[in-house]
């Protein structure tokens, strides 16, 4: 197609005019030489050109898009109406821009977290290696598991170990140590995940290997902050816990990690290892082709093979191996949390719909002449639908342009509520930004939008009966039945949209409030706790840990302000340790463990510093030394669960049987019962637990410890504990001869992340639930203010005849009430459908919860009623002579 | 148009235009001459309407073929002029070669020897 055809349209016609002129003059000229006087020479030239201005209008229809053109002319007519009606206009614009806007922030999060790939070369070949067991898999690898994985030629083109960073290194040699996240990875880690090496290399595999060397890979935000992104630090040496690195690469800024990473150090395995314990991950590439079920097949008979090496003990029969995708093991059960609020949010969309439909409707009727009267002129029906469309499609795009801008502000409220409750989106939600999905989401949302509320008023408009719409006057006109049917369905469906979410909101309020209420078993106000890297070499056996912990927690005791203090492997709430036990003299079941429960070595006042209740035998002293017989206090939960009848102070317990040489230890004495701790999350039931003093773990314990998770220092504060901050570091900086401390937080805060998940489910919930049930109350009093003002007449008549007030109102609001509560029948039948998708984030609530099925309804129908009532109070203030004057 | 053979219906929807473009070879012309040398040069066998002519012309000036300009006529009057272009020039030939053929081809079928 030629395009020049469509450009300069006035200004050709313009030309076309004067050419026309030219040539009318010089046929003129031609005639009056052929001997015709001027006037007839002109007629005659006039006469023989023909119809000017249909040629000029052929040439103008010919350079014209015709349904451009209409569209054109409609969107003027449009703006013009909607100008005209700047109170409707602005409320429809902004109920559509706030739908919208909410789904847009929330499908920016969903865009982020779930649809775009892993920033690596070929995401879909990563998998991550699972222990699979009847209770469910997990991730968790140690070096037998890592050496028979890897051997899986076959399946795995790479495979990985990697742990999480959880001690944290000590940068030291400049002027003030900072502690580091160091991250510990097998040889193929860097290259396996194609992560780019902007400087020097990664580590070869002679420096993966015992006695490789010191060598280190730098981040770049690391490089960038600590070494001012000098390339030279390749090749030159840095201080880790007092130890020259060599720094042999460094890693670009765009590299995502599970966990903020500083730095990345060589596992160093040693591959004879016969130690079962976990403290790593294994991850790997597949084989170009290779399914995940491939794999998985393979892995069975590697697991019979484990199990065949390394006996019943360290597998049981019913255990294995697997594999999973790596993104879906990285988005975990956000990806449910995320899609329930997308629903949510849709909801609030739909019911936003429905309002604006209503206005159209309303605004439809006021104009029935209007279009009656277009039509009589000879408007063709597609002409007036199409109008009408275009309105609507008007009113959503700029509803849509606003929602993206209220979209890019509410996205960022949303993750500052989340809280690091969601993966992937990087540090402060940094990784989510609006791209071209985002836009196309939205565009399309808002055509549909604009579609889905403009039709029905459209197709209703354009069948008008012209001699009624037109005879009748103009502010009686359109309270047409078929209208008002219409409305009443977007009425009850608004109610019912409105009802499934605050039931889902009352759902996770009562999740939430039982949450709160839970005695997690430990005293959590006033407790500052702090992490310090103990990592260096000081820290290889228990008496050099031994002996900071003591130093460490009379320094710290001494404080004013603090009341006591205590050091321990794990905090509650932040993850732990968990071992098998026998008890000494039962026979061993056929399980390969007797038992197995979460383990804490802790120092001798934990409990005090928690306050852990003694429920019978005695508390750990600081005589339960190194030098002194082996103790062991137990949680109720694992006295109940184990010694049924008997008294478990009686007993001794092996730790970690079968977890190869580190564990080995002799038996320890049951010497205390304490209560019950929520330790893994608020929500869930307390495990077995075992503690042990720290000063008497076995020297290869300490030594796995110290290099896989810090040591936690805890206070027991008589003032607000931050306060207290400050003095406790610098007591500790002393007590270690120098080390930094991380993770600064009260015990209130991580109980308050514990519960991030569920306070932001909870928070957006309800915010939609309420906005729905505004929404919903404001379409209902608008249904049925619109239907009384219409009935005005009506009303002055019956009141004329002798109806009562109280009748009138009956009846207005009987009206009214009965749309809602068929609106609130079906939401509670819809609700009885969905809320089971809930079902994984409530907490002691059940999905059809009485309380939320049966007051909630009430709610929405109390509302609805004080929508009613306020049209209905105006009904019986009729005045029936104004009334019948009305006209 | 390719390597497609013109249909009839093209060939003869495009004889104005071979017409016009005929016409320009001899140099720059404005409509109303245009029109006039068609009919004279045709012994008043064709009378051009200006209702086709000129859409013709745009189309033709659309497409690339001739170019317009406003300049004075030998009448000493205001005119706008159209002149062929290179490409023009090149359809002409190609539309005169097609029209050889289909005038060829239509003699045959009704008899005629061919020159």
């Amino acid at each position: 197609m030629n395009l020049r055809r469509f450009t300069g349209r006035k200004a050709k016609d313009a030309d076309f005019a004067d050419e026309i002129e030219s040539h009318l003059a010089h046929e003129q000229d031609a005639n009056a030489a052929r001997g015709l006087s001027p006037e007839k020479a002109r007629r005659r030239a006039s006469l023989r050109f023909g119809n000017r201005n249909s040629l000029r209008d052929g040439e103008w229809r010919y350079r014209s898009v015709p349904w451009l053109d209409a569209l054109w002319r409609d969107l003027k007519f449009v703006a013009r109406s909607l100008r005209k009606t700047p109170g409707f206009t602005i409320v429809a614009i902004i109920v559509i821009a706030v739908g919208i806007g909410v789904n847009t922030a929330v499908f920016s999060v969903i865009n982020t977290v779930l649809l775009k790939p892993l920033t690596y070369p070929n995401p879909r070949e990563l998998v991550m290696l699972m222990n699979s067991s009847p209770r469910g898999s997990f991730p968790g690898a140690n070096v037998p598991k890592f050496n028979i994985w890897r051997q899986q030629t076959g399946v795995f083109a790479k495979v990985a170990a990697y742990d999480y960073g959880g001690a944290g290194l000590n940068l030291t040699g400049g002027d003030h140590p900072i502690q580091v996240q160091g991250v510990h990875v097998s040889q193929q880690f860097i290259s396996m995940l194609g992560a780019p090496v902007v400087a020097g290399r990664t580590f070869t595999q002679a420096e993966d290997s015992p006695n490789g060397g010191r060598v280190v890979v730098l981040s770049s935000g690391l490089w960038k902050s600590r070494f001012g992104g000098n390339q030279h630090i390749v090749g030159s040496t840095i201080q880790l816990d007092g130890h020259p690195y060599l720094v042999v690469g460094i890693i670009g800024k765009d590299f995502e990690t599970e966990v903020p990473t500083d730095l990345w150090l060589p596992f160093q395995f040693d591959l004879n290892t016969q130690d079962q314990a976990h403290y790593f991950a294994v991850a790997a590439r597949l084989k170009p082709g290779v399914t995940i079920g491939q794999a998985n097949a393979q892995l069975k008979l590697a697991a019979d093979q484990f199990r065949r090496t390394y006996g019943p003990e360290a597998m049981g029969p019913q255990d294995g191996f697997g594999v999973e995708s790596l993104e879906a093991t990285m988005v975990g059960d956000s990806r449910t949390s995320l899609w329930v609020l997308m629903g949510a949010v849709a909801f609030v969309l739909l019911i936003a719909c429905a309002n604006v439909a209503n206005l159209l409707l309303v605004r439809a009727s006021v104009r029935k002449r209007e279009l009656a009267t277009r039509a009589a002129l000879g408007a063709g029906r597609a002409q007036i639908v199409r109008q009408l469309l275009v309105e609507s499609l008007a009113l959503a795009l700029s509803g849509g342009l606003l929602g993206l801008v209220l979209g890019a502000v509410g996205v960022r409220v949303l993750l500052a509520m989340a809280r690091g409750g969601i993966p992937r989106i990087g540090e402060n939600g940094s990784a989510v930004v609006p791209d071209w999905h985002v836009l196309l989401f939205t565009l399309g949302v808002s055509i549909l939008t604009g579609v889905l509320f403009g039709l029905a008023p459209a197709i209703g408009a354009s069948r008008p009966n012209l001699v009624a719409a037109l005879n009748e006057s103009s502010s009686r006109s359109g309270a047409g039945f078929r209208s008002g049917k219409v409305r009443s369905v977007l009425v009850v469906s608004e109610m019912a949209l409105a009802l499934i979410l605050v039931i889902g909101a009352t759902l996770l309020i009562r999740t939430f409030m039982k949450l709160q209420a839970v005695d997690p078993g430990y005293d959590t106000r006033n407790v500052l706790t702090m992490a310090m890297s103990i990592s260096g070499d000081r820290f290889q056996k228990t008496a050099g840990v031994a002996q900071l912990v003591k130093d460490g927690t009379d320094r710290v005791s001494a404080l004013p302000g603090v009341q006591n203090a205590a050091a321990a492997c794990c905090l509650p709430l932040d993850g732990g340790f968990g071992l098998p036990f026998n008890i000494v003299g039962r026979p061993k079941g056929k399980e390969p463990f007797t038992g197995g429960g979460g383990y804490l070595t802790v120092s001798w006042n934990y409990f005090n510093a928690f306050k852990i209740p003694l429920l019978r035998g005695r508390m750990f002293t600081e005589q339960d030394n190194g030098a002194a017989p082996g103790v062991v206090i137990i949680n109720e939960t694992m006295a109940k669960r184990f010694w049924p009848k008997g008294d478990p102070l009686k007993d001794r317990l092996e730790i970690g049987p079968g977890m190869g040489p580190n564990f080995t230890e002799s038996a320890r004495q049951v010497i205390g019962i304490v209560g019950d701790t929520r330790v893994q999350s608020l929500s869930q039931e307390p495990d077995p637990i075992m503690y042990t003093p720290i000063a008497q773990m076995p020297d290869g314990m300490t030594a796995l410890n110290s290099r896989i998770a810090p040591l936690y220092w805890i206070a027991r504060t008589r003032v607000e504990p931050h306060s207290l901050a400050t003095p406790m570091a610098e007591a500790l900086r002393v007590a270690s001869g120098g080390l930094p401390v991380a993770h600064i937080r009260t015990m209130d805060e991580l109980v308050i992340r514990n519960t991030s998940r569920q306070r932001f489910n909870m928070l957006l919930l309800t915010i939609f639930g309420a906005s729905a049930l505004l929404m919903a109350a404001i379409g209902i009093y608008g249904l049925m203010a619109y239907s009384v003002q219409q009935r005005t007449q009506e009303m002055g008549i019956r009141m004329a005849l002798g109806a009562q007030a109280a009748h009138i109102r009956t009846l207005v609001i009987r009206q009214g009430m009965v749309l809602a509560l068929v609106g609130v029948v079906i939401g509670l039948a819809g609700a009885f459908g969905l809320t089971r998708f809930l079902a994984s984030f409530l907490f002691d609530v059940k999905a059809w919860d009485p309380l939320a099925f049966i007051a909630t309804p009430l709610l929405l129908a109390a509302v609805a009623l004080v929508a009613v009532w306020v049209p209905a109070e105006r009904a019986v203030r009729v005045d029936p002579m104004s009334a019948l004057r009305f006209e | 148009m390719g390597n497609a053979k013109p249909t009839a219906g093209e060939i003869l929807q495009g004889t104005l235009d071979m017409l016009i473009l005929r016409t320009l070879v001899t140099g720059p012309a404005h409509g109303h001459t245009i029109a006039q040398v068609i009919e004279h040069t045709s012994e008043n066998a064709l009378e051009v309407e200006q209702g086709s002519l000129y859409p013709a012309l745009h189309r033709l000036e659309d497409r690339g073929l001739v170019s317009s300009e406003w300049g004075t006529s030998e009448n000493n009057r205001r005119a706008k002029f159209y002149r062929l272009t290179t490409k023009g020039r090149r359809e002409l030939t190609a539309a005169t070669s097609r029209w050889r053929h289909m005038t060829r081809a239509i003699g045959l079928i009704l008899g005629e020897s061919t020159e």
